[in-house]
């Protein structure tokens, strides 16, 4: 199955339009000249508290004059984007040659106290029932993290800065600016160690992209989705730092495909700690050395792989449930060489990386370059 | 405000949040708080009242609480070992200052929320410095 079209919006505060509009800004231009789809899989999460519609893939299908289309929607929570590309890929495999697969999400029509506090909602409830705020957990872990392996504050920060430095050259992204790492430890603290820059912008989006069994042409070739539940609690991990879904999801993937010398991974930075987890748990960083590796210059553009050359969750933005569809666009676009940004130069093999909080689930897309 | 702690939610979860009541596996032992319908092997599960003293193992100073706990921030949340299982749960009666890796904690009963400002009150178990 092939990425014939890749389409995003800027994501941003976007008060003058809702769930449906800009779902259908990216849904009319993938279906540009195209003739019906047989599906139209609609990926979102937050917009059911933000903006609650139920039977919403129906309800967006039909508003972009789709009638008698089928439409399934998808939520999985931070995760629901690429939960749908697996879905996709499912129903490529069986029934359907033509899937038009939407992302789309609502952060921005309640405060940003409220928005945090409905995030919570992403978690278990043994840990959302203290209302202690969206980045408890994940202030838990990067303390454990910097106490076990050693690893001060301003390596930690290296991450965002290198976000921001990518982001500012991709259109698309919500933060286009470069950041210093110092500047992240004089952010306002949000849930120390963490402070307000490692975490995401509040931002809503849509991207969508479509999917084909046999086209004439194609952007990349979408190899293979996997994915896995894990612990919805980080307390119940052998080891809280490691994504065990995520390393059985990878796991299962690299079983099947040749995942050695990946050229460009977009992955789920929800928090600087969740980016380093993940690097370390599919083995693209050593334990504890994640943080080092970034500072290094390991996943710059032009480092060992590019990882986030679209700024990522922290500076291109995080459109909760539209997030995974953002990345397999954009790591389709890179095996293409459109990418508008950071281009990856000659990039063959990529990755999209994305879960829900720490790991309830997670999912691994693999995409390969086509001639 | 998000209403999630209505009458019914807090009715039933009072015997897991009042007495820090987890499951326990038949089959491998394995203990969770929150109770799990299923152990994660499989095996069918019983209720078991959790250790009241563990360690602490992480722990976060969170400053961008919820608008419902905001004034009692900043909360401190903790990643705590009890020994059989690990539970995440507030620490209270204790500065920031104080806190730490590895320092002994155990469980107290203390209101974790309400369901606006004349609804129900939740309560259930946090944890503070060991006093013993």
């Amino acid at each position: 199955m092939y990425v014939t079209r890749a389409v995003m919006e800027k994501i941003d505060r976007h008060y003058e339009r809702g769930v449906k509009d800009l779902a259908a800004a990216v849904a009319k231009k993938a279906l540009e000249g195209i003739d019906g789809v047989d599906y139209v899989l609609v990926a979102s999460s937050l917009s059911y508290v933000q903006e609650p519609q139920l039977d919403l893939g129906a309800h967006i299908a039909y508003s972009l004059g789709l009638r008698g289309a089928r439409a399934i929607s998808v939520e999985a929570g931070e995760a629901s984007g690429l939960a749908a590309v697996e879905l996709a890929g499912a129903l490529l495999k069986s029934k359907a040659s033509r899937v038009l697969v939407i992302g789309v999400d609502k952060l921005t029509n309640f405060t940003s106290a409220e928005t945090y506090a409905q995030l919570s909602l992403l978690y278990d409830e043994g840990v959302n029932m203290y209302s202690s705020g969206f980045g408890s957990v994940a202030g838990i872990l990067m303390r454990l993290y910097m106490e076990r392996y050693n690893v001060d504050r301003l390596t930690m920060a290296h991450w965002p800065a290198l976000m921001h430095a990518n982001a500012k050259h991709n259109p698309y992204a919500m933060l286009r600016f470069a950041i210093a790492p110092e500047k992240v430890l004089e952010a306002m603290p949000m849930a120390d160690p963490i402070t307000l820059m490692d975490s995401f912008p509040l931002g809503d989006g849509a991207a969508a992209i479509l999917l084909e069994s046999r086209p004439k042409e194609a952007l990349a070739e979408l190899a293979a989705v996997e994915a896995a539940v894990g612990h919805p609690n980080v307390a119940w991990s052998e080891d809280p730092l490691h994504i065990e879904s995520l390393a059985l999801a990878y796991g299962r993937l690299s079983e099947k495909h040749d995942l050695r010398e990946v050229d460009v991974v977009e992955l789920h930075d929800s928090f600087t700690i969740t980016a380093l987890m993940i690097l370390e748990s599919i083995g693209l960083a050593e334990k504890g050395k994640a943080a080092e590796a970034v500072a290094s210059g390991r996943f710059s553009v032009n480092g060992d792989v590019a990882v986030n050359p679209s700024g990522g969750l922290k500076a291109r933005g995080h459109p909760i449930g539209a997030t995974g569809v953002y990345q397999v666009a954009e790591v389709a676009l890179q095996l293409a060489g459109q990418f508008p940004g950071l281009k990856v130069e000659g990039a063959r093999k990529g990755l999209a990386v994305s879960l829900n909080g720490f790991g309830s689930s997670s999912y691994v897309a693999y995409l390969r370059g086509v001639e | 405000m998000m209403r999630v702690k209505t009458p019914p939610v807090v009715w039933r979860s009072r015997n897991h949040r009042y007495k820090l009541v987890g499951s326990k596996c038949k089959a491998c032992g394995e203990v969770r708080f929150p109770p799990v319908h299923f152990c994660s092997c499989g095996g069918e599960v019983e209720e078991v009242e959790l250790p009241r003293a563990g360690r602490l193992v992480s722990y976060s100073i969170v400053y961008a609480a919820d608008e419902e706990s905001r004034e009692r921030s900043p909360v401190i949340m903790g990643l705590i070992d009890l020994g059989v299982t690990r539970v995440v749960a507030e620490i209270v009666d204790a500065s920031p200052e104080e806190v730490h890796s590895g320092m002994q904690v155990e469980a107290v009963f203390r209101r974790i929320g309400e369901d606006g400002e004349t609804g129900v009150i939740a309560y259930g178990i946090k944890f503070r410095p060991a006093v013993g």
